[in-house]
């Protein structure tokens, strides 16, 4: 008798679980964070995912009906949808079938000076005191092309902005919890992450002060920037645990940007980037939830500081950092996912890409703590026939 | 004048301090060409630092910045002097289109004119036929630099080479490609000559094809 898709989900839910606690499971887990990849396979463009959430949902449904071997899939990875960013006139990112061509991603317009950066040198002190206060008051009519600050005179368009968004993130929201029952009752896929962290340093490089603004900060004025830090911490912390799994199955995300190698020296790493991000995941995992390091670029000069977590606190993604290596240095205490390069997705064959993952599951497969997935977040420049074979080849060696 | 303090205060991104040393040359009748020269040394040490991992795209980035608060100092000397000088050579920069990251462009662009060489910014998401353009427009530059940060630009990168190979211009340009994605594999597929794996390597590449 056929499996149920109840049945097909919890096996997929054990397995995914398994792998995700050092254990070793029936068969190497696939979860692949596939973005703009899933509305090619579901025959959308990145405009028709980006501004409709239906369509950028059932697309991810369609992607698991038509990949094999798919046991866990984000519910949505095309995070920026227009039904809510322009329902408040968001300036900070550049969407396809606006600013950008239909079939290019959405991207975050990084600051280019100090003007131009939501949060100005000045704010430093405000933002300490009170980073709610800041955000409300300060950040979000700097962000949107409609809000105006308190104390400057309403308009139409202020309150529309603000009836339009509650009434749009409460509807996507909506959808996205339905999406994820869909993913489980119409395909038996589990929903791969739940909650989202960054860590504390980033969120202030990359939404407040921009890069070259915190390049510069840390050299005018660095103990403001360890405040500030400091101060959004409990916050970041809290954001995360209060939208993550109830049933503390699947694991938040954490997206790891600057502190990557190659950004900045160690001594700011270690200085600014490391203590907070280092104290939120272990509220984290104090509250029972594994974090995904989804380390972008490369760690390898950090990979050594990371053993400070608490053994499984944490699922280390590889991106550009050679996974023998990571697997070598993290191994033993936590699991790791990755390994597919994207430019053997993107240019090579199938049969390049199954003799890949074969190798894979052979070398980590065997000692479980091992999640198969592409380097970097999948986008449409990946061949499906290469995506397919990832969960053909997954299907074929995976049980182990 | 020793402009050395210059370059070492530079290097050291000691930002005040070395506004003071430009503002004492200047007092003291340093040329505004010297004190670029004594700039650019501490520029292309730092891109040496980076490459040797000692500096990063942060402190790049910093000295850029210094750098230019610099240029607006001597601004009026270079004017009176009839600008920069003779530069190395003449790159055309830009982040391929459907690709608005300017980060490692910005570096990359730093690095070349710390060392000496003129570049032609072509911004971001720029299309093939901008470049094929900005090539026409200086027939003098012997490098085009294609920063990607994106894994779905790459089909564009494609296109931006194939661009400037069907105006007749391939043959008058090394074109090398870079960015957090782009492997050697990216670029041998995308057609570029050579895989930029960070600025240091940009500069360098830079520097062998107009032989200096």
């Amino acid at each position: 008798m056929a499996k149920s898709m109840e049945d097909l989900y919890q096996e997929r839910m054990e397995r995914y679980k398994k792998a995700n606690r050092m254990e070793k499971p029936d068969k190497v887990p696939f979860r692949p964070f596939a973005a703009e990849l899933a509305g090619k396979v579901a025959g959308y463009t990145a405009q028709q995912v980006t501004h409709d959430p239906d369509l950028g949902l059932d697309a991810v449904i369609k992607m698991c009906e038509r990949v094999p071997g798919i046991d866990a899939a984000v519910v949505n990875m095309v995070y920026v949808n227009t039904s809510v960013t322009e329902s408040y006139g968001l300036k900070y990112y550049r969407v396809p079938g606006i600013q950008l061509d239909a079939d290019d991603s959405f991207q975050y317009m990084e600051p280019q000076n100090d003007e131009e950066a939501f949060m100005k040198v000045e704010d430093y002190e405000r933002f300490i005191e009170d980073p709610n206060e800041f955000v409300m008051n300060v950040w979000l009519p700097r962000t949107s092309n409609y809000m105006v600050p308190p104390g400057e005179e309403n308009t139409w368009k202020n309150n529309l902005a603000w009836m339009k968004n509650g009434i749009a993130i409460q509807q996507y929201f909506q959808k996205l919890g339905a999406n994820v029952g869909r993913m489980r009752t119409d395909t038996g896929t589990v929903s791969a992450i739940a909650g989202a962290l960054k860590a504390p340093f980033d969120i202030l490089a990359d939404k407040f002060r921009g890069f070259r603004g915190i390049a510069y900060d840390i050299r005018r004025c660095p103990e403001k920037v360890l405040k500030a830090t400091e101060a959004i911490a409990p916050h970041m912390a809290w954001n995360c645990i209060a939208t993550a799994d109830p049933s503390r199955n699947v694991p938040c995300s954490h997206w790891m940007h600057r502190g990557a190698t190659g950004f900045f020296s160690e001594e700011v790493f270690q200085k600014f980037y490391w203590p907070t991000l280092k104290q939120v995941t272990e509220q984290i995992w104090g509250a029972g939830i594994q974090t995904i390091y989804y380390a972008e670029g490369k760690w390898a000069r950090n990979l050594k500081t990371f053993r400070e977590l608490p053994d499984k606190s944490i699922i280390f993604h590889c991106d550009k950092d050679d996974i023998y290596e990571v697997k070598r240095v993290l191994g033993d205490k936590f699991p790791i996912s990755g390994g597919v390069p994207n430019d053997m997705l993107a240019f090579g064959e199938p049969a390049d890409v199954k003799k890949r993952v074969k190798q894979l599951i052979q070398d980590f497969g065997p000692d479980g703590g091992y999640i198969l997935d592409a380097e970097a977040i999948m986008q449409q420049d990946v061949k499906v026939e290469n995506f397919i074979a990832m969960g053909e080849a997954c299907e074929e060696y995976g049980y182990i | 004048m020793n402009t050395k303090k210059i370059t070492e205060l530079l290097v050291e991104l000691e930002e005040d301090k070395v506004y003071d040393a430009v503002d004492e040359a200047i007092a003291a009748g340093v040329s505004g060409r010297e004190i670029l020269k004594a700039s650019q040394a501490a520029m292309a040490t730092i891109g040496e630092m980076y490459k040797r991992e000692e500096a990063f795209v942060a402190d790049m980035m910093f000295a850029g910045e210094i750098m230019r608060n610099i240029l607006t100092r001597i601004q009026p000397l270079l004017e009176k002097e009839g600008g920069k000088g003779a530069t190395l050579g003449k790159a055309i920069i830009g982040t391929v289109k459907g690709d608005i990251h300017d980060l490692g462009k910005d570096v990359v662009m730093i690095a070349l004119e710390g060392n000496g060489f003129e570049v032609i910014d072509l911004g971001v998401d720029v299309p093939p036929e901008k470049f094929v353009e900005a090539l026409k427009n200086n027939p003098d530059a012997k490098v085009v630099g294609l920063s990607v940060f994106l894994t779905s630009a790459f089909p564009s990168t494609e296109k931006t080479v194939k661009a400037i190979a069907d105006s007749g211009k391939r043959g008058q340009v090394k074109i090398m490609v870079g960015g957090a994605p782009v492997t050697e594999v990216v670029a041998r597929e995308t057609g570029c000559d050579y895989f930029a794996e960070d600025a240091a390597a940009g500069v360098s590449f830079t520097r062998s094809v107009y032989g200096v």
